[in-house]
C-alpha cells in the first residue's frame, strides 16, 4: 500500500514539473479557504480538491482505477478534475478586489515567472504546411501513392517519417508504424527488426521480409549502410527526396498487380 | 481552401452547434441563455448525439460505416438546429429571448475594463495564431489523425489498424469515444482534408469554445463584482499559456494537442461539470422587489432601466440537469476516462452538496444524470472484457 502510495505522490510531483505554479493555486486556495463565503464556491473550488487529492494518494483509488481496465499511465488525468487555473485566477481576483491593476500585474508576473511558456517545447516548430505534418513526408507520399485512389500500396518507411505517413494518406500502408517506436509496448516486426535493428542493413533479409509483407517501396536515408547496394539487389531507385531514396521492388510490384486485376475482375 | 469549404466549417463549427444550443435555452434561467452558453450547450448536444447516433453505426456497420454516419447523423443535427432556431422565434414572443446583457454593459463599461478585454482577446488571438502557425508533433497523432483520415478516406470505422492499414477486428478500447469520427466528419462535410482540420482549423474553434466556458465560469464566481471578470480572464489566459510545467497537464494538452479527444476532455467536458454545478448551486442574488404585478410577471433590472418581464417557470433548474446528463455521455466522444471523471465529479459535487444542504434529492438527481455515462461504462467493460463482441 504505501508502494502505491508513494507511485501516485512521484505522479503527482511530476505533474507540477516541480515548479512553482501550482504553489501559487495553493495560495490562490488559501486565499479562499479564508475568504469565500458562498457555498457552491465553497464546496467546490476550496473542498472538493481537498478530497480529490486525498483519493488520488489514497492507494486502494489507484488499485481501483487499474482494475477498471483503465491505462494506469494516465492516472495523472484524475488531476485534471482540479479546477487549478481557476482557483488560482479566481483567488486573485478576490485577492485584489480593491487593487484590481496592481493584482493583475502582480499575479500576471507570479503566473509568467512560476510557470512554463507552452510555446518552448521542443515539439513545437513552423508549421510547414497547413497539414502541419513535414514537406518531406508530402512529397514522398505523393511520389509513391497510387494513382487509381481504390489501389493501396505498402511502403517501409524510416521511423522519423513514420508518424506521418498514414495522417497524409491512408491508402499507404506501412509494415510496421509508430507501434514500432515504443520500446515498453514490446511489439515485434520482421521488416523492423530487419530494416532498423542492424547497424548495416543485409538486404537480402531486408528483401525476404518486405517480400512477404508485399512491401512495394523502400524509403531510406542516403546514409542508411547497407551490405550491397540495393539496386544490385534488384530494387529501382525511383527518386531521391529531401536526402531520402525510394526504392521500389518489381518482384513486389508485380505480384500486387496481379491481386489487383484479379480483383477487378472479381468485381 | 476555397470560400466554399471556409463557409462550410463555419456553418458546421460554429452556426449548426450555435443553433442547436438554442434548443434547450428556454429551460435555463434568463441570466443563462446568452449566446455564448448556446454555443457551450450546442457542443455538448451534438456531443451527446454524436455517441448516440454513432456508437450503434460504428458497432453494426463493417463496412461503409462513415458513409452509414453521416446518412443519420446529418439529418438529426439539422433538425435540432432548425428546432433551436424555431424555438428561438417562437421564444421571443414568450418573452424568453436570448440575453444579449453583455453587449448592452459593454457600453456602459469603464475604458479601464475595456482596455482589459481588448488585452485578453489579443491573448487569445496569439494562442489562435500560434495553433495555426505551429505545428505540435504528437505521437499519438499517429492513431487518431490516422483513425479520422481512414473515415474520410476508406469509409471504415475502426476496423484498420491506423499505424500499419491493415484490416483488423474492432478496436474495442477506442471505439467509443468517436471524437476522430466528428472531426472527419467535419472535414468531409467542409471538404478539407482531415489532418489540415486536425491541425490547423479544429484548434482555432476549440480554444475559442473553452474560453467561452471560462467567461461563463466567471460570470457565476465574479456575479458580485463582474467589473473584475476582464482580469479574470487575462490571467485565465496567462495559466492556459504558462501552465505547461510538465507534459501531463491540462493546459499543455489544451494548446498542443487541442485536436485530440483527451485534451477536450480536460478543458471541456471537466470544465463544464465544474460550471455546470456552480450553475446549479447558485444563490440567487436577485433583489426582492415590492411591486404588485399581475400573477405570472416580475421586474428586473435591464439596460433599459427597470422592466416588468413574464416570469420563469420553474427556477431552470431541470434544464442545468439535463445538460449535465448530457455532459455525462458527451464526455464520452473525447475519451473512455472523460466519461468516468466526469461521472465521478458529478456524484461527487453532488454529494457534497446533498451533505451540506441535507437534501438526498439532489443526490438523486445526479445519480440520475449518471445514468447516460453509467450506460456507457457498462457497454466499455462488456466490449473490452469480450462478453459483447462485434
Amino acid at each position: 500500500m504505501y508502494g502505491i502510495f508513494m507511485e501516485s505522490f512521484v505522479i503527482l510531483k511530476l505533474y507540477t514539473g516541480l515548479k512553482l505554479l501550482l504553489g501559487l493555486a495553493l495560495l490562490a486556495w488559501i486565499v479562499l479557504l479564508i475568504t469565500e463565503r458562498r457555498r457552491n464556491v465553497r464546496i467546490l473550488l476550496v473542498w472538493a480538491p481537498v478530497i480529490i487529492i486525498a483519493l488520488f494518494l489514497f492507494p486502494v483509488s489507484r488499485k481501483v482505477f487499474v482494475a477498471a481496465g483503465l491505462d494506469g499511465e494516465t492516472y495523472y488525468r484524475v488531476l485534471w478534475t482540479i479546477p487549478m487555473g481557476v482557483i488560482c485566477c479566481y483567488g486573485a481576483c478576490r485577492l485584489f478586489e480593491s487593487r484590481r491593476k496592481t493584482g493583475l500585474v502582480i499575479t500576471s508576473a507570479l503566473i509568467i515567472l512560476c510557470g512554463s511558456l507552452v510555446y518552448q517545447s521542443s515539439y513545437i516548430t513552423k508549421a510547414e504546411n497547413l497539414y502541419h505534418i513535414p514537406d518531406t513526408v508530402i512529397r514522398i507520399c505523393d511520389r509513391i501513392r497510387p494513382e487509381n485512389p481504390q489501389e493501396q500500396v505498402s511502403a517501409v518507411m524510416p521511423p522519423e517519417l513514420i508518424h506521418f505517413v498514414r495522417q497524409y494518406d491512408a491508402s499507404i500502408h506501412m509494415p510496421y508504424g509508430r507501434e514500432m517506436l515504443v520500446d515498453r509496448w514490446g511489439y515485434y516486426n520482421a521488416v523492423y527488426e530487419a530494416m532498423e535493428k542492424p547497424e548495416v542493413v543485409n538486404m537480402e533479409e531486408l528483401l525476404a521480409a518486405t517480400r512477404q509483407e508485399y512491401c512495394r517501396y523502400i524509403v531510406m536515408t542516403k546514409e542508411k549502410a547497407t551490405d550491397r547496394d540495393p539496386e544490385e539487389c534488384g530494387l529501382v531507385l525511383t527518386a531521391e527526396i529531401d536526402g531520402y531514396r525510394i526504392y521500389e521492388d518489381p518482384v513486389t510490384a508485380e505480384t500486387v498487380k496481379g491481386w489487383q486485376k484479379y480483383y477487378e475482375e472479381e468485381e | 481552401m476555397n470560400l466554399s469549404n471556409v463557409f462550410g466549417l463555419i456553418w458546421w463549427l460554429l452556426a449548426v452547434p450555435f443553433c442547436v444550443g438554442l434548443l434547450p435555452l428556454p429551460l435555463l434561467k434568463r441570466r443563462l441563455r446568452t449566446p455564448g452558453v448556446a454555443l457551450v450547450l450546442g457542443y455538448i448536444l451534438l456531443f451527446t448525439i454524436l455517441e448516440l447516433v454513432g456508437i450503434p453505426v460504428v458497432l453494426f456497420n463493417v463496412y461503409h460505416g462513415f458513409t452509414i454516419f453521416i446518412k443519420w447523423f446529418t439529418p438529426v443535427i439539422l433538425i435540432c438546429a432548425f428546432g433551436g432556431v424555431l424555438v428561438s422565434i417562437l421564444r421571443v414572443k414568450k418573452g424568453y429571448e436570448l440575453n444579449f446583457q453583455g453587449a448592452a454593459r459593454w457600453q456602459k463599461t469603464m475604458p479601464e475594463e475595456k482596455i482589459l478585454l481588448v488585452l485578453f482577446l489579443l491573448l487569445v488571438g496569439f494562442q489562435l495564431y500560434m495553433a495555426f502557425t505551429r505545428a505540435s508533433f504528437d505521437g499519438d497523432d499517429a492513431y487518431y489523425g490516422a483513425q479520422a483520415l481512414i473515415a474520410q478516406q476508406m469509409d471504415t470505422l475502426y476496423r484498420v489498424n491506423p499505424y500499419t492499414g491493415r484490416s483488423s477486428p474492432l478496436d474495442v478500447r477506442h471505439v467509443l469515444a468517436l471524437f476522430p469520427l466528428w472531426e472527419a466528419y467535419i472535414g468531409s462535410m467542409s471538404g478539407v482534408h482531415v489532418t489540415i482540420l486536425c491541425h490547423s482549423i479544429i484548434p482555432l474553434a476549440l480554444i475559442v469554445l473553452t474560453y467561452v466556458l471560462y467567461y461563463q465560469t466567471g460570470r457565476i464566481l465574479l456575479k458580485k463584482n463582474p467589473r473584475q471578470l476582464p482580469m479574470f480572464m487575462i490571467l485565465i489566459a496567462l495559466w492556459q499559456m504558462f501552465g505547461a510545467v510538465s507534459i501531463y497537464t491540462a493546459e499543455t494538452f489544451f494548446l498542443t494537442r487541442t485536436w485530440q479527444g483527451k485534451s477536450f476532455a480536460g478543458n471541456f467536458v471537466i470544465p463544464a461539470v465544474l460550471w455546470l454545478f456552480l450553475c446549479l448551486f447558485e444563490q440567487d442574488g436577485e433583489q426582492q422587489w415590492s411591486l404588485n404585478l399581475k400573477e405570472g410577471w416580475k421586474v428586473r433590472e435591464s439596460g433599459k432601466g427597470i422592466v416588468r418581464h413574464r416570469q420563469e417557470e420553474g427556477n431552470g433548474q431541470a434544464g442545468l440537469w439535463l445538460v449535465l446528463s448530457c455532459v455525462n455521455l458527451a464526455g464520452g466522444a473525447s475519451s473512455s476516462l472523460a466519461i468516468l471523471l466526469s461521472c465521478l465529479m458529478s456524484m461527487g459535487f453532488g454529494f457534497l452538496f446533498a451533505l451540506y444542504e441535507r437534501k438526498i434529492s439532489i443526490l438523486i438527481k445526479t445519480g440520475l444524470c449518471c445514468v447516460p455515462g453509467a450506460a456507457y461504462v457498462l457497454l466499455y467493460l462488456l466490449l473490452t472484457h469480450g462478453i459483447l463482441v462485434f
